[in-house]
């Protein structure tokens, strides 16, 4: 076959490439779209005027208010606070009370808290600190998984259970 | 009138923390909470969320190094707080994002704080189908005017991608709008 020359003549203005992509954005942006300005979102009257003092209240209220003491409550809270310790040390001492641990909480009160509060953590991260190589399956499935279930579960769902070629000890 | 870097001095001192912060709050109240407003749709919600966007605000002052300017800054912490908040409440109530979302617009013909008609709420249920970014910039950029350079500093996103993304939302809904 004969050959062609690749050029054909024709050629761009330049600098044409490099505000197409803006100049096309534009244009796409331009085409205001027709439906209502309006939302219909009202306020409570007066609401604005008062926003500052409704978040300068809540500020007071987050920080963390400290109470100077004069120098004889000093001593009334002193005695207080001996008194408190000595009630502790006899009321609890006796009755081997233990702090409480982490296996104290009950599955539903951890779940819950998962469920109610950001963790932050991606699933990267959250893999990171949980040893996956030490983790068995039982530790994850609630219910121990027996051989036997696992022979049940492949005969009825494997077609050709025979083919399978399973060492099964007896 | 005060400078921004003037404002920001003085919400960092202080002996005129507390009047600069009032200036801020005064300044900037009606924008962030039109613009929280339109992210969680109900009032009182808005108000617990632009309440707690100042006080991060507030809180956090010391750390704004004027990298970007201060409203975009404000308006980052806004719309993080508005997103945070509906994430909780759509696991609080065991709900999808678009579950939520629904629900939100249905709630709507109840809300005393909605006087829209049957247009702006047929508007709304159409915003609602939108993605959660495509849902700001439209938004940001047909509601609350603002230019694409001022969403780009606030969203981190190229000019490029929003005006992209505008076009888009902007055709969803009008498809929307004509399909129902």
């Amino acid at each position: 076959m004969e050959e062609f020359d690749k050029k054909d003549g024709f050629r761009a203005p330049e600098g044409y490439f490099g505000d197409f992509t803006s100049k096309l954005m534009d244009k796409l942006s331009e085409e205001g779209p027709a439906f209502p300005k309006k939302e219909g979102f009202t306020v409570p009257e007066g609401y604005f005027d008062g926003l500052h003092n409704n978040i300068r209240g809540s500020l007071d209220a987050r920080e963390t208010k400290v109470v100077r003491l004069n120098r004889y409550r000093k001593y009334y809270f002193a005695a207080a606070a001996v008194a408190a310790v000595v009630l502790l040390f006899f009321g609890i001492n006796g009755q081997g009370t233990q702090e409480p641990t982490f296996e104290d909480l009950a599955n539903s009160d951890i779940d819950a808290y998962f469920e109610r509060y950001e963790l932050g953590l991606s699933t990267y991260e959250i893999a990171e600190v949980i040893p996956v190589d030490e983790l068995e399956i039982n530790d994850i499935v609630d219910h121990g998984l027996e051989e036997e279930h696992i022979m049940i579960y492949l005969e009825d769902n494997i077609e050709d259970f025979e083919e399978l070629n399973l060492e099964i000890d007896e | 009138m005060l400078t921004e870097e003037t404002l920001v001095q003085q919400l960092k001192e202080p002996d005129s923390r507390s009047k600069a912060f009032e200036l801020l709050v005064n300044t900037y109240k009606q924008r962030l909470y039109w613009h929280i407003r339109r992210i969680v749709l109900d009032h009182d919600d808005a108000d617990d969320v632009l309440q707690n966007a100042f006080i991060k605000v507030f809180k956090n002052i010391d750390g704004f190094k004027g990298d970007s300017k201060l409203y975009s800054w404000m308006y980052r912490i806004a719309t993080n707080e508005a997103l945070s908040f509906l994430r909780t409440k759509s696991k609080r109530l065991g709900l999808s994002d678009g579950a939520l979302q629904d629900r939100m617009v249905e709630s709507l013909q109840a809300d005393v704080y909605f006087e829209g008609d049957a247009i702006q709420l047929k508007l709304q249920k159409a915003i609602a189908t939108l993605p959660e970014k495509q849902k700001l910039i439209f938004n940001m950029k047909y509601f609350e005017e603002l230019k694409y350079e001022e969403i780009s500093e606030i969203l981190e996103t190229s000019v490029g991608g929003l005006k992209a993304s505008y076009h888009l939302a902007s055709k969803k809904i009008e498809a929307y709008l004509r399909q129902e």
